[in-house]
């Protein structure tokens, strides 16, 4: 952090810019809108509480990213509302994220829906790769988040998206 | 639809305004969490500290009661604070290998299995760190109590005692049943615990961390 930086403007700008992280974040890993108010406050607090931490050293987007994915999967192992193992025959179809957004485009929402479901049935790791995958994060800012090497992050993010697509089949041909 | 058309979707979905943080209530929050976590550890760590510093004043005590011939009780009082020891270095390796909230998720799955590790290993062990000690103490309390009554109890004492047996039986008992069964009570809680809450996660996580590493070559095999 900029040593000048007063830290309340510092965190209202990184949220104007950033919010989406904390909202997919949020998304991807709770279900229930009472668990996503839960997670979402989880997240600003622990935002808020480690703004002091951040030394410059990595992009504000990389660092909300890491604070984000560390706190979701932290929340996520300390609650009983985790799901217990990933079920490749999950019945995404009649899942539905109930967060979604009413701004979203109607074509794009139902596939949004589904997606969201998916990845809420994905293993822990899986989750935090597809959605920076999903966000068209490069594979060096991925391996700069998760710790992997970009070799690790290409073979683990194949097997993620494998997932993701067997969890998504059907969904596609029935919205196609 | 492949993967491109679920990026497309993810990358332009209107994502709800919501309401912007509400950074005093935020500081609030934080306050009030802080606060409160202090409080919780300040009582953990008085509290463990201060039971130590407790039983050894006792100890002192006795010892002070008996004179110098009490001297072995101050091998106790060591075992005592020696347990003491263990517990605040516990409390300081525990702090100083805390990560931030910041470090790459990897670093930080690693270091949860290593802590759950380190977990698992104090508490299969606690009979070397703690119940040994303890266990030590209280028989080094006892054999020099018992030591000191043989040599300065009047000569019809043990006579006396063989009219009224019912306290020495008590006491008896206790040191021979109850002391024994509560050590291994604790020892088979701490026990229980590996078995029932560390293994488990330990193994859970061991697992992710496996998955994330897993070369490609594993995986397609086992997708076939």
């Amino acid at each position: 952090m900029s040593p000048t930086a007063d830290p309340a403007s510092l965190f209202r700008s990184w949220l104007e810019d950033h919010r989406g992280i904390v909202v997919k974040v949020t998304r991807s890993f709770a279900a229930a809108p009472a668990d996503a108010a839960d997670l979402e406050q989880e997240l600003l607090l622990q935002l808020w509480t480690s703004l002091s931490s951040f030394a410059g050293q990595a992009k504000p987007s990389t660092w909300i990213y890491r604070v984000c994915l560390n706190t979701a999967l932290t929340w996520r192992r300390g609650t009983a509302r985790r799901a217990q193992h990933f079920d490749p025959a999950a019945d995404v179809a009649r899942c539905a994220a109930p967060t979604a957004s009413p701004a979203d485009q109607a074509g794009d929402r139902e596939l949004l829906e589904k997606l969201y479901a998916a990845i809420q049935s994905l293993p822990d790791f899986d989750r935090a790769l597809v959605l920076l995958s999903l966000d068209g994060l490069a594979y060096r800012e991925i391996a700069d988040i998760t710790g992997l090497n970009e070799n690790q992050v290409g073979v683990a993010l194949t097997r993620a998206r494998q997932r993701l697509a067997r969890l998504m089949k059907g969904v596609t041909d029935e919205l196609e | 639809m492949n993967w491109n058309d679920y990026a497309s979707a993810w990358q332009s979905q209107g994502l709800p305004a919501g309401a912007p943080a509400d950074l005093t209530a935020l500081r609030q929050t934080f306050e009030t969490r802080r606060r409160k976590l202090a409080v919780t550890l300040l009582v953990r760590d008085l509290a463990e500290t201060a039971a130590g510093l407790l039983v050894a004043a006792v100890f002192a005590c006795v010892w002070w009661h008996l004179g110098r011939e009490g001297w072995p009780i101050a091998l106790a009082i060591l075992l005592i604070l020696g347990v003491s020891g263990c517990f605040v270095r516990e409390r300081l390796r525990t702090r100083r290998h805390r990560l931030g909230p910041d470090a790459p998720l990897l670093v930080r799955l690693e270091a949860e299995i290593a802590e759950l590790h380190h977990q698992r290993r104090l508490l299969l062990h606690v009979w070397s760190w703690y119940l040994a000690p303890c266990a030590g103490a209280i028989v080094i309390l006892l054999a020099t109590l018992g030591r000191i009554l043989v040599r300065r109890a009047p000569p019809d004492f043990f006579s006396r005692l063989g009219e009224h047996p019912a306290p020495a039986a008590g006491i008896v008992i206790y040191i021979v049943i109850v002391l024994p069964l509560f050590f291994w009570g604790i020892w088979a809680l701490n026990r229980r615990a590996v078995r029932q809450r560390i293994e488990p996660r330990l193994a859970e996580l061991e697992q992710l961390h496996r998955d994330v590493l897993a070369p490609a070559t594993d995986h397609a095999a086992s997708s076939r």
